[in-house]
């Protein structure tokens, strides 16, 4: 680093880009590089991207995932994932679809679910519409919610095993 | 498939009175498969496969393995794979090995990239519906 941040010095007076070219040959070498960056990290940010990293994921209804999704922190679905989920809580939306194995703690249901729900604490709210069997401790089902399969308060059990949620590789 | 019909019309998706929803997956989530919008989708945990979007932003602590196609991409993490893109940011956190098919490219001072960057006219972005074969 120390050797990039020498080679700037130069450069910094010539370069058009940067704000202060005069003020950058007078201070020491690793702070005007600093500044100077910051303002050109803006271009196409329109968001969260700038301000810290957030944990929780959003799948919006325009998002389509073809495969596994996992996280150790909460998963919000709006769109349409075809493939297992597993996450600490799961919160499918009124639009969402999920064809696969939904895994977590607690999920909660107000879209579709094709496939199996596995979760200590299971919420079908009205608009849930449900195919397949729900692995379960505690279940809450709304009037107006859709079941098409087997409720089983199995979850923890021998058979169905908890989602080991600590084997989970966090992004690194 | 979708994504890449999006770059031959961005005018018709201007008009739409509201915009797409952010998308955004979070620093815990990992994804393996494909990841397919029309919208904006910000990565800050793990995608090994592919990404296609209308614009992306990978976060500092993301990590992509696989290809994305988008119209804009900023990259403020790690990428092993291939951009296929207009308008592609590396920002100055960027560390990025692999291809970079662009029309234009901006690369911030302090972001490391390992590959080639060939450019490619807007024309054949419009044309992209199969990926080519390369090694990265």
């Amino acid at each position: 680093m120390t050797m990039f941040t020498r080679n700037d010095k130069g450069q910094d007076t010539a370069s058009p880009a940067t704000a202060q070219p005069v003020r950058s040959d007078a201070q020491p070498a690793a702070s005007p590089v600093a500044e100077t960056r910051r303002p050109q990290a803006q271009p196409i940010s329109s968001s969260s991207a700038a301000h810290g990293t957030p944990s929780v994921s959003v799948i919006s209804k325009a998002l389509k995932i073809t495969g596994q999704l996992e996280s150790t922190e909460d998963i919000q679905i709006e769109g349409e994932i075809e493939g297992d989920v597993r996450a600490v809580s799961v919160m499918v939306g009124a639009n969402a679809k999920v064809k696969g194995t939904v895994r977590g703690d607690q999920v909660q249901l107000a879209g579709q679910v094709e496939g199996k729900i596995e979760a200590k604490k299971v919420i079908l709210t009205r608009t849930a519409r449900m195919s397949g069997d729900v692995v379960h401790q505690d279940i809450t089902i709304e009037s107006g919610a859709f079941i098409d399969g087997h409720c089983r308060p199995e979850y923890g059990k021998a058979e169905v095993k908890a989602p080991g949620l600590k084997t989970v590789v966090a992004g690194s | 498939m979708a994504a890449f019909a999006n770059l031959s019309k961005p005018q018709a998706r201007g008009r739409k009175p509201e915009p797409l929803p952010l998308s955004q997956l979070g620093a815990a989530a990992l994804v393996k498969g494909v990841l397919d919008t029309d919208g904006e989708v910000e990565i800050h945990g793990t995608v090994q496969g592919r990404i296609n979007a209308d614009s992306l932003i990978l976060g500092a602590m993301g990590n992509v393995e696989g290809d994305i196609v988008a119209r804009d991409v900023r990259i403020l993490g790690r990428l092993m794979g291939r951009i296929f893109a207009l308008n592609v940011t590396l920002e100055d956190s960027a560390d990025v090995t692999g291809r970079i098919f662009h029309n234009t490219v901006t690369v911030a001072r302090g972001a490391r990239f390992e590959g080639r960057m060939p450019w490619r006219p807007p024309s054949y972005f419009e044309a992209l519906d199969q990926l080519p074969e390369t090694q990265p």
